[in-house]
């Protein structure tokens, strides 16, 4: 399993990034919405697709509803799974990224089993974890 | 036209659900077991400040305030690194800034309109607004001094200059 894990604060990457590795992801990282369509096309090339970016909402340069309409614009991503992982908890707010096309939300504070049961519920739990 | 006044944090916001939102955040960012606890102990003569900004309904700042070793602490902790490995400013600013922004959108959450959240700032805390426009929170993390408040923001200088004249 692959992840990106898009998140203006290296902290929170780290964070993510920890977990998912933990779950046995191959991670890879990007700050903003525009590194992240960077990592994904430079990705591509070399045959690396994610299944699964967790992408937070409030960043500089390119935001994560920006990144989420951008990505599903592009054919050649539809297959990846899309989760925002962000403070932004409103009603309001995850309607609003569910109708851009994000799959999933993780609203931050999270645990690691939080993000454990998205996971599952997505069906991107590897075997050996969910057992 | 008639200029309604925004009700001030302390309308809005009580010390209790800041504490609670505190609950749900140390353990998740900072490590298990972490909590903020609401029992002040005296400031150290050096703070540095981590906040960020809500504009909407109410407008203001998110701020988390420490002494410089406590904000190195807290980043190790998030970071979870290890001696011999040392933090820098950058992590302390990523950490610290990552920890407000984490308070501010679930406090964000609870105050009523549509607001948006800034991106975090790190350095001397904002300028406070109205006296009534504060929600504090006092207490310590590990001992140390730590608060967290949550401040309307102050008038910009001479605004008087930006009216329109009337002709």
């Amino acid at each position: 399993m692959r992840a990106l894990v898009i998140d203006d604060s290296r902290a929170m990457r780290r964070i993510v990034g920890t977990i998912l590795t933990g779950f046995g992801y191959e991670v890879r990282e990007a700050g903003d919405g525009r590194q992240a369509l960077d990592v994904l096309q430079e990705g591509s090339a070399e045959g690396w697709v994610p299944d699964l970016c967790c992408i937070d909402w409030n960043m500089p340069v390119m935001d994560g509803l920006q990144f989420v309409m951008a990505t599903r614009a592009n054919p050649a991503f539809r297959q990846v799974t899309l989760m925002m992982v962000t403070t932004e908890s409103e009603t309001s707010q995850i309607v609003k990224a569910l109708a851009a096309g994000a799959h999933e939300y993780l609203i931050k504070p999270f645990t690691a089993d939080a993000l454990r049961d998205k996971l599952a519920l997505l069906g991107l739990l590897p075997e050996e974890v969910s057992a | 036209m008639t200029v309604t006044e925004a009700q001030p944090i302390s309308a809005l916001l009580d010390p209790g659900t800041v504490q609670s939102i505190a609950d749900e955040v140390w353990p998740s960012l900072v490590g298990d077991g972490e909590a903020f606890v609401p029992v002040p102990v005296p400031p150290s003569a050096e703070l540095v400040s981590a906040w960020v900004d809500i504009i909407g309904p109410w407008t203001g700042s998110v701020v988390l305030t420490c002494a410089p070793a406590t904000a190195e602490a807290l980043t190790e902790s998030v970071l979870m690194t290890r001696p011999p490995t040392v933090v820098d400013d950058e992590d302390v600013a990523d950490a610290l800034g990552e920890l407000a922004n984490v308070l501010g959108g679930n406090i964000k959450s609870v105050l009523p309109g549509e607001s948006r959240l800034g991106l975090p700032q790190i350095g001397s805390a904002p300028s406070r607004g109205r006296l009534d426009d504060v929600c504090a929170l006092v207490g310590q993390w590990r001992g140390n001094y730590l608060t967290i408040t949550v401040q309307g923001a102050a008038p910009a200088p001479h605004a008087e200059r930006n009216e329109v004249p009337q002709l």
